[in-house]
C-alpha cells in the first residue's frame, strides 16, 4: 500500500527512509543493472538501518497506492 | 551482595538520537526496570484526535476539491498520529493540566493540513498554529498519503503528552537493551599472535595481565567492532582452544535510539526520575494492599 510510518516491530520511524532508498535504488537501475544485494545492503546501512526488523520493512515494501488511487 | 558496591554510570557514545552507557553494580532486575521506563514511561507528544472536513472543498482560486481519498480517514488518523513531534518535556498530561482536560497551551498543540492534490501529503505539511508553535515534526519528509486530482486534505488535529504504555505512537525510544560487560579472554602461551592482536587493537578495549591478554567488543568508538571482526585477527585469536568469553554479570551495558522527539540525553534523565516513582508506587501497593 503506502510506507508505513514506523517500523512494526521496534518503533523506528523507517516512512522517510523508504524515498530515500527508492531514489538510491533507482540511480543504480539507471545505470542499466540490478543492484546487488552488497549495494542494498551498504544503502540501508547509510540510512541507518541497523535492525533486521527495519531492514526488512523497507525490503519487503511494494508500493501499491498508484493502483489503489482510482478507487476512492 | 552487588547493592553493597557503589554504583556508576559511565557514558560511552552520545549522539543526538543514540546513546550507549554502562552502569554497574545494579541487579537485572534494575537494568530492566530501566530499560522498561526507558520503553514506555517517557512522556512525549503525539497526535491523539484529528478532525476531517469532509465534502466539498475549495481552494483559494475557488477550484473545487473532494475530500475522498485513497486511504480511509481511520488509516490516515492512524498514520497521522505515528508522526514524532518535537517536544517539550515540561508539558503537562492534560488530564493532569491546570485547565481541568479542556486542553490549553500547557497540554494540547493544534496543527492542521491543508493540501490539495494531485501530489503526496508529507509530514512537513502539519503546521501547528495553537499551543507552543515551535513543535513541529521532527522529519518534514514522511509521507502520509497520496492525493489524486481533484482530492484534497483539509484536517484539524491535537497533539497531546502520553506515554508508550497507552499507544505505540507516544513510545520516545526505539531498540532499547542492555548486555552484560563482555571480554575475551587469551591465554598467552597458547596463542603465539597474541602480541600481534595486542598491537593492533585501539588501547582502550586491550587488558593484559602476567597469562591472560583480555579484549572487549563494549568499544569505546564507533567502527572498532568491525575492527574486531577482521579475518586476520579471527584466524590468530580461533586457531586453538584457550580463548574464554567471560560475562561480568554487575556491568551493564545500555544502548537505545530515541525518534528525535526527545534527545537521547533528555530521554535518560527523565528515565531516571521516573524510575524512583514507578518503584515508589509497587512499595506502597505492598505497604497497603487494597
Amino acid at each position: 500500500m503506502i510506507i508505513p510510518i514506523r517500523c512494526f516491530s521496534c518503533g523506528k520511524v523507517i516512512g522517510s527512509d523508504y524515498r530515500r532508498f527508492e531514489s538510491e535504488i533507482n540511480q543504480i537501475r539507471s545505470r542499466n543493472r540490478e543492484p546487488t544485494s552488497d549495494e542494498i545492503s551498504a544503502i540501508m546501512d547509510g540510512l541507518g538501518l541497523e535492525r533486521y526488523c527495519c531492514r526488512r520493512m523497507i525490503l519487503s515494501h511494494i508500493e501499491l497506492i498508484d493502483e489503489i488511487m482510482p478507487f476512492s | 551482595m552487588s547493592s553493597t558496591r557503589e554504583q556508576k554510570i559511565s557514558i560511552m557514545e552520545v549522539r543526538d538520537n543514540f546513546m550507549r552507557f554502562e552502569i554497574s553494580n545494579i541487579t537485572e532486575g534494575v537494568a530492566n526496570a530501566l530499560r522498561r521506563t526507558l520503553i514506555n514511561d517517557i512522556p512525549k507528544l503525539a497526535i491523539d484526535k484529528v478532525v476531517f472536513r469532509h465534502g466539498q472543498i475549495r481552494d483559494s482560486m475557488g477550484n473545487v476539491f473532494d475530500s475522498s481519498l485513497p486511504l480511509f480517514d481511520e488509516i490516515v488518523a492512524h498514520r497521522i498520529g505515528l508522526i514524532p513531534i518535537k517536544t517539550d518535556s515540561k508539558m503537562n498530561f492534560r488530564e493532569e493540566c491546570s485547565c481541568e482536560g479542556r486542553g490549553c497551551s500547557l497540554c494540547t498543540v493544534s496543527y492542521n493540513i491543508d493540501k490539495t492534490g494531485p501530489g503526496e501529503v508529507y509530514s512537513g505539511d502539519l503546521v501547528p498554529f495553537t499551543g507552543n508553535v515551535e513543535l513541529k515534526p521532527t522529519d518534514p519528509f514522511i509521507p502520509i498519503i497520496k492525493l489524486g486530482p481533484k482530492q484534497a486534505l483539509l484536517v484539524t488535529a491535537e497533539a497531546t503528552m502520553g506515554t508508550g504504555k497507552t499507544h505505540a505512537k507516544w513510545q520516545v525510544t526505539s531498540g532499547v537493551s542492555f548486555k552484560y560487560h563482555r571480554e575475551f579472554k587469551i591465554n598467552k602461551d597458547e596463542n603465539e599472535g597474541w602480541e600481534k592482536v595486542k598491537n593492533d587493537y585501539p588501547k582502550s578495549v586491550v587488558g593484559e595481565t602476567k597469562e591472560f591478554l583480555t579484549i572487549t567488543d563494549d568499544y569505546q568508538q564507533r567502527g572498532v567492532m568491525n575492527f574486531i571482526n577482521t579475518s586476520t585477527h579471527r584466524s590468530v585469536i580461533n586457531q586453538t582452544k584457550p580463548v574464554e568469553i567471560m560475562e561480568d554479570k554487575n556491568r551493564f551495558i545500555f544502548k537505545f535510539e530515541t525518534d528525535g522527539s526527545l534527545s537521547a540525553k533528555e530521554t535518560i534523565k527523565i528515565a531516571l526520575l521516573r524510575l524512583p516513582g514507578r518503584l515508589n508506587i509497587l512499595h506502597e501497593s505492598i505497604i497497603s494492599p487494597d
